[in-house]
């Protein structure tokens, strides 16, 4: 047989092979209900040298994909993507393989505790009675409206738990955040694709599908939105329908790891993403012929090749790549969106798309299913909702706060003072699986169960062309002397009474699962469907979840987009210094993974440093300022001050810094941490939210990319931990030039 | 011309005819560097980690690295396409004649070069003679704390210190496979396994498979015109082919 | 020396003229004292009552090796070979730089007993002993550095090919295990070519010894009393090993350098390694001799009889052949990888002399060569012992740095570029510095125990050697007398 196989061709088989033959169980082992069954019918998953296989639903970020675990003698030994869910096609990220590592974490919360001091180490054991009896209290002995509830970005089905008790009984609407979500900038993605599309959505990119692909600093292939399924598409994008490799060019001031893989990346100064975007517009509408779009006319290009340090030539390069393209495709993501012109970056990239054509078909600009059971897209809080929440605990409005599934402390910048604003509120309880920053802030830690050890389901809010709906199931029983949330909140609600209890009438929490997945399962088009509501919560757990067989993404309407005058200013810089500081998410870490002591020895894509934060610097800017790799520097921006090694990096602006966000725990356990001499808990490289100012975008997301900063040397030398060679790779100490 | 096939010795001559049985295709024009793999091989195969200061100092454990480098300078700056680096499971292995305790020894079931830990005695001969540098020796013994332990894969030795280890072409999955099929009376087919690196890619950058079956996929793959050996040149007759970038 | 000088004269009752006094006072084989005085001298040397600073330096050297050595031993087992300095890619570190440089000091041992012997080279005999124990006492500490450098050392013994229950044999395409087959060979062997000629010796000291010493000696004398018989088995055994040991001294570093050769690793894979590595040794070894004989004539009785300029003078000559010898075959290696064009072995020569350990190749070739050829061809410098002795360690320097080149330097460069590092030693140094003072310690002990002089060596030199006047000619004879 000598028939080529195109690369195409091998991802499809690929796909397919990789599907696991494992027989799924529905039923996990933390069944809910104890039933007594002789001693010769054992369990399966207790059989010596047999495996058995669950499916649930990642946890380590929002997007949800779909794992399948396989455990042994009770224990979870592996986490493999579940080929079966739309989204993930059995792939993981390296914080998906990671998650047992979260699960068999030696720092876990072990029990529900009570501090005696915030912040303090002098904690006491409690009994799970006396905890729902706190939960219970603070929700009977408060006013609803003085009662928050602060939650992680997964839109779960806590989070509908805690909303459907708001609505009830007038409690503040549950807030979900990540910084995550404040890096991707997904309030300003939902509130421009509400100015051009009238709908307020996540928009979907099919990078698989297009022939040429604009990136205005997203960072699809690292942590953005949906990094398995982007990633997927890339893949596509490289072996295309016409069978031609799709081009792929990257705008960003350092360059990222999905920058690394572009054909041509495109270091602009920051702030001028809109500018140069509505540049090549006008320049590939030249080239077309025709009428040129308001959007674009006001555009001078050679001003635009000026403030963004492009060559002209090139921007005429690029525009003529995406005129003549037959899907051309343009994403606004990442430092691009957060900044104070982010709102127009993200409206004139989209209209780039609406000049290519391509919305809501194949290769272009979708707004994303929603999931099965969702009516409406529901966007994470954006930083300057979080402010508004920590004005109201200044001002003794929130009188309790619950927080789950979020570290705000960490997470969110320290120039929005929640540590300074939790002062104000008499009761915090955390619901915490890790003991974090915020959980050492709390009164109360009543640890939920880890995400593999717990029930629940999981919208998917963007990187599948079908609606699913993730499940999740405990696929080992519970380590620790742990509770489910949804459980200490249906049991304390009951406790509570009145609207409380009303708003709650739930045994436990996989009756609340039930009641929320019943009404799919009448449904046509769904990947299961049963009878009763036992067979098809058990098909639901079997299964991974529920998703809808055929395509749920919304076609984006594109009347007047480029009829539309869209700002071309350049973003506003907070700060005096001579730098831009970029800030990026850590691709192997993200915002929870530094606990994780196999994300933290995974080697950063671009840089392969380990266990520590660095700043990127270019050669010629370290090499002006006398500054040498490892040397340490301070930098200063308006709102503080910090101190990290230098990596002298080839591939970012001489004006600009970088730094990944990831690290720089103060709690969070023994590997997110670092001991110095004398045993004392240091953190582990610094955490770049503490630069931020309080800086927004007109869509209410932080303006992190939008500041300038100063550099001091200190003197100091930090060797970083690199898994690449100084020698090998920069000819760094290899002797005078060869 | 003579080949190496008409020379009279006959280990070469074996070497030169040797085909391999398992092998890898890696498409370096897809690989996002996203480190997907290699979480995913160091859960599946029990590897250690090994702290800030001895990672930093070339100890780490990875079975597989992402290897990149840069071309130019900036702004015409380039990062190299990733990568993936691991064992290549040599049909003419350097590491397996140099080991005094036949610890590295090749299997002829499986054509796989086999590391047998608990035969290993430390002399680290053959991480020394590896020319691609993949082999992972137990510098100290490195403790992963309880509870961390539960998550070992009963299928994969834990190592301890002083052993050398390298990837394994996740062997204790060719086995699972192999007695299913077996049992079943039939033979492994194509795609029914995978490594856990092939497995986890995102990307499906990492195609695993029989490369002594023409039909397979990875023998298809590596048919290609653009298909690269490492240092071919050496006469190791490695089994992963790479398709290098564009 | 002028209580020698009047022993001299003593004993010369008869002068034969200046010429003749020229002659015995520079040559030990024309210097003869009565056989009785001889063995006196030897036997006061040994028995000698140790001053304190003898105590004083044992002290510290036991310190040294129970410490440095022993315990710091016990931590790398304890705690793995992460306390040393290796790491990816420098897989092999100073330990193994320490073994070669151990074998290489051996050789010298055999080199000048059993070579000097076949070839009759008369300047041997005084310090044949001294060498032979260098060598028996080099090969542990070589042997040791070895098993410091495994990472399961309690398993050492699975590279011995010993009959098992699984059938499991050492893979003899390895390298290592010829290692450690040759090694052992050398160490039996040359154990027992450093025991036979020792025999008549500790005979005689039985003879003059009472207590413990009487019965240690009359055990290792074996009863040998000097007949004809004895002498005629004695001989014939040591000529046997004589020219036996000098193949398994050949080919123990010919093996030692095919663990380098033999690999596939830019600046390894070469041809002449082989003979280079035997030069290299002769080289360190003849350094370490000459600073072993410089030492013991310093610090012990009666040795300025025994070692004269004369010795010096011959080994001097020897160490600059072989450092010539050195110098072609160190060119020779460089010349045929350099004119390769390997890219990484371009690479790795370029680094060996630019690269951050440059200083490292240059202090080698210094040592190595230009201090060996700028005092060694001078006749009167040549016949300093402490000059000469300074040139020995200079030499040891410059060998042990060309080891520490050829190891963790050289494979800091290799294929795969992501990967190279530089090493940093770590507890290899503390434990080195342990396996030198052992060496040290062993030798200063032995000194009080066995002769360091092989007494009837000498004798036997001096029977054969006589100085006959042709008219006016004072002329040197030497009847064989085997």
């Amino acid at each position: 047989m000598s028939k080529q196989f195109s690369r195409r061709d091998f991802l499809k088989l690929a796909g397919v092979g990789a599907a696991t033959t494992a027989i799924l169980t529905g039923c996990g082992p933390a069944s809910r209900y104890v039933k007594r069954e002789p001693y010769m019918q054992m369990p399966e998953y207790t059989y010596n040298g047999q495996s058995t296989y669950y499916a649930t639903t990642c946890r380590e970020c929002a997007a949800g994909c779909g794992l399948i675990v396989r455990t042994s003698q009770g224990r979870a030994i592996k986490t493999e993507g579940n080929a079966n869910n739309p989204l993930n096609l059995g792939k993981t990220c390296a914080r998906g393989q990671a998650t047992l590592q979260g699960l068999y974490n030696p720092d876990r919360v072990t029990d529900p505790i009570k501090r005696s001091s915030r912040g303090g180490d002098s904690t006491a054991v409690m009994d799970w009675d006396a905890s729902i009896q706190v939960v219970a209290d603070a929700l009977k002995n408060n006013k609803p409206e003085e009662i928050a509830f602060l939650m992680g970005m997964a839109p779960d089905h806590i989070f509908d738990l805690v909303t459907d008790l708001a609505n009830a009984t007038g409690m503040n609407a549950p807030m979900r955040f990540g910084a995550l979500g404040m890096f991707e900038a997904r309030a300003t993605l939902s509130k421009a694709a509400e100015n051009l599309f009238g709908q307020a959505s996540l928009p979907f990119f099919d990078v698989g599908g297009a022939q040429v692909v604009f990136s205005f600093g997203a960072n699809f292939l690292e942590t953005w939105l949906s990094p398995v399924s982007y990633t997927r598409g890339f893949a596509g994008l490289r072996e295309a329908r016409t069978k031609l490799r799709g081009k792929f060019v990257q705008f960003e001031s350092r360059m990222s790891s999905t920058g690394g893989k572009a054909d041509e990346w495109i270091p602009l100064r920051p702030g001028t993403e809109a500018l140069v975007a509505l540049a090549i517009g006008r320049l590939a509408a030249e080239i077309r012929g025709g009428a040129m779009p308001r959007a674009f006319a006001s555009v001078d290009p050679k001003d635009a090749a000026t403030k963004s340090g492009i060559k002209l030539e090139t921007l005429e390069h690029l525009a003529e790549m995406f005129a003549n393209s037959t899907g051309a495709l343009a994403i606004p993501g990442g430092a691009a969106l957060g900044q104070s012109n982010g709102l127009a970056v993200a409206e004139a990239v989209l209209a780039l798309n609406a000049f290519s054509d391509n919305l809501g078909k194949p290769g272009g600009v979708y707004l994303s299913a929603l999931a099965p059971n969702q009516t409406e897209y529901n966007r994470p809080a954006s930083a300057r909702e979080m402010q508004a929440l920590v004005q109201k605990m200044f001002d003794g409005k929130i009188k309790v706060l619950f927080v789950h599934g979020v570290n705000p402390l960490f997470e969110l910048p320290n120039s929005l003072e929640f540590g300074g604003a939790s002062k104000y509120v008499s009761q915090i309880i955390s619901f915490a699986t890790f003991p974090d920053e915020t959980a050492r802030e709390a009164d109360y830690v009543f640890p939920d169960h880890h995400g593999l050890e717990s029930w629940g389901y999981q919208r998917v809010a963007t990187g599948s062309a079908q609606p699913v709906l993730s499940g999740a199931q405990p696929v080992v029983s519970p380590y620790y002397n742990t509770r489910a949330t949804a459980d200490v909140l249906i049991t304390a609600a009951q406790l509570a009474g009145g609207k409380f209890a009303e708003a709650l009438p739930f045994k436990d929490e996989v009756e609340f699962l039930q009641s929320k997945i019943a009404s799919l399962m009448s449904e046509a088009d769904g990947s299961i469907s049963a009878l009763d509501i036992p067979t098809f919560m058990a098909y639901f757990q079997q299964h991974g979840g529920y998703w809808k067989m055929s395509d749920g993404r919304g076609v984006p309407s594109a009347e007047d987009m480029l009829n539309r005058t869209i700002a071309a200013d350049e973003a506003e810089f907070a700060g005096e210094g001579e730098f831009f500081f970029v800030p990026f998410v850590s691709p192997t870490l993200a915002e929870a993974g530094a606990n994780k002591p196999w994300l933290q020895e995974l080697a950063d894509p671009t840089t392969t440093v380990m266990w520590n934060t660095w700043v990127e610097m270019n050669p010629e800017t370290a090499h002006e300022l006398g500054i040498e790799n490892d040397d340490v520097v301070k930098i200063v921006s308006e709102a503080g001050a910090l101190e990290a090694p230098v990596y002298v990096y080839p591939a970012i602006r001489p004006d600009t810094i970088a730094m990944p966000f990831g690290q720089g725990h103060t709690a969070y356990g023994r590997y997110a941490t670092d001991v110095d001499k004398d045993g004392n808990i240091i953190p582990r490289g610094v955490n770049p939210a503490d630069l931020f100012g309080q800086h927004f975008n007109e869509a209410g997301d932080l303006a992190f990319a939008g500041m300038k900063v100063k550099i001091e040397k200190t003197g100091v030398k930090k060797p970083l931990s690199r898994l690449e060679s100084l020698m090998g790779v920069y000819g760094i100490g290899l002797g005078e030039e060869h | 011309m003579a080949t190496l096939a008409d020379l009279k010795i006959s280990e070469v001559k074996l070497a030169a005819e040797q085909t391999g049985k398992w092998g890898m295709v890696i498409d370096q024009d897809i690989c996002t560097g996203c480190q997907a793999c290699v979480a995913a091989c160091a859960m599946e195969n029990n590897v250690t980690f090994v702290g800030e200061v001895d990672s930093g100092y070339g100890r780490s454990m990875h079975w597989i690295r992402i290897e990149r480098f840069w071309e130019g300078e900036y702004p015409e700056v380039k990062m190299t396409p990733n990568q993936p680096m691991l064992c290549q499971q040599c049909g003419h292995a350097t590491c397996e004649p140099v080991c005094p305790a036949f610890a590295t020894v090749h299997s002829q079931a499986e054509q796989l070069n086999l590391q047998v830990y608990n035969r290993c005695v430390g002399t680290r001969y053959c991480a020394n003679n590896c020319p691609y540098q993949v082999r992972s020796f137990n510098w100290r013994d490195y403790q992963r704390p309880e509870p961390l332990p539960n998550q070992f894969n009963p299928d994969v030795t834990v190592r301890r210190v002083g052993v050398m280890e390298k990837c394994t072409f996740c062997i204790q999955r060719i086995h699972k496979a192999q007695d299913k099929a077996k049992s079943e009376g039939r033979e492994v087919v194509d795609g029914e396994f995978t490594t856990a690196c092939a497995q986890a890619c995102p990307a499906n950058a990492i195609v695993f498979g029989r490369v002594d079956d023409p039909e397979s996929l990875v023998s298809q793959l590596g048919k290609q015109s653009h298909g690269v050996k490492h240092l071919e040149e050496l006469g190791t007759l490695p089994n992963v082919t790479y398709f290098k970038g564009g | 020396m002028a209580y020698e000088k009047k022993q001299t004269e003593h004993a010369h009752a008869d002068h034969q003229g200046h010429t003749a006094e020229h002659f015995r006072e520079k040559h030990l084989m024309l210097d003869p004292l009565p056989r009785g005085q001889m063995n006196d001298m030897v036997m006061e040397s040994m028995l000698e009552k140790p001053t304190w600073k003898y105590w004083a330096v044992i002290g510290i050297l036991s310190f040294i090796v129970v410490y440095f050595l022993f315990y710091k031993w016990g931590v790398l087992i304890a705690k793995g070979q992460g306390v040393a300095g290796v790491m990816r890619p420098d897989y092999w570190g100073i330990f193994l730089v320490n073994t070669v440089f151990w074998i290489g000091i051996s050789h010298a041992g055999t080199f000048i007993s059993a070579i000097l012997r076949v070839f009759r080279a008369e300047f041997r005999r005084p310090f044949t002993r001294a060498a032979e124990l260098m060598t028996t006492f080099g090969l542990v500490q070589a042997g040791f550095s070895i098993f410091m450098h495994m990472g399961r050392v309690w398993l050492a013994y699975w590279l011995m090919p010993y009959p098992n229950q699984r059938m499991l044999w050492p893979n003899l395409h390895s390298p290592l295990t010829w290692d450690l087959l040759a090694i052992t060979t050398y160490l039996l062997s040359s154990t027992m070519y450093l025991f036979l000629p020792l025999i008549p010796d500790v005979a005689m000291a039985r003879d003059r010894s009472t207590g413990w010493r009487k019965t240690f000696y009359k055990t290792l004398a074996l009863g040998f009393r000097g007949t004809e018989g004895e002498w005629t088995h004695l001989r014939n055994a040591m000529n046997i090993f004589a020219f036996a040991i000098i193949p398994v001294m050949f080919s123990v570093h010919t093996i030692v350098s095919w663990d380098f050769a033999a690999a596939t690793r830019p600046g390894w894979s070469s041809t002449i390694f082989g003979p280079y590595f035997i030069v290299g040794a002769l080289h360190s070894g003849m350094g370490a001799a000459v600073v072993v004989i410089a030492v013991i004539r310093a610090t012990m009785k009666h040795m300025k009889y025994f070692i004269r300029s004369e010795h010096f003078d011959a080994i001097g000559k020897l160490m600059l052949i072989i450092s010539m010898a050195w110098a072609y075959f160190f060119f020779n290696d460089y010349m045929v990888q350099w004119y390769g064009g390997d890219k990484w072995t371009q690479q790795l020569l370029h680094f060996h002399e630019a690269g951050p350990m440059g200083w490292m190749w240059f202090t080698m070739l210094i040592c190595n060569i230009v201090v060996p050829w700028a005092i060694l061809w001078n006749p009167k410098w040549r016949a300093t012992p402490w000059l000469v002795g300074t040139v020995g360690i200079i030499i040891n320097v410059g060998m042990w740095f060309e080891r520490y080149i050829i190891i963790p330097i050289s494979v800091t460069i290799n294929r795969m570029p992501f990967t190279w590092r530089l090493y940093k030693p770590g507890i290899e140094i503390p434990m080195g510095i342990g396996t030198l003072a052992l060496f040290i310690l062993l030798y200063m002990i032995a000194s009080k125990l066995i002769p360091l002089i092989p007494v009837w060596e000498v004798q036997e030199g001096q029977m054969a050697h006589e100085l006959k006047k042709f008219g006016r000619e004072t002329v040197v004879t030497v009847s064989e007398l085997e």
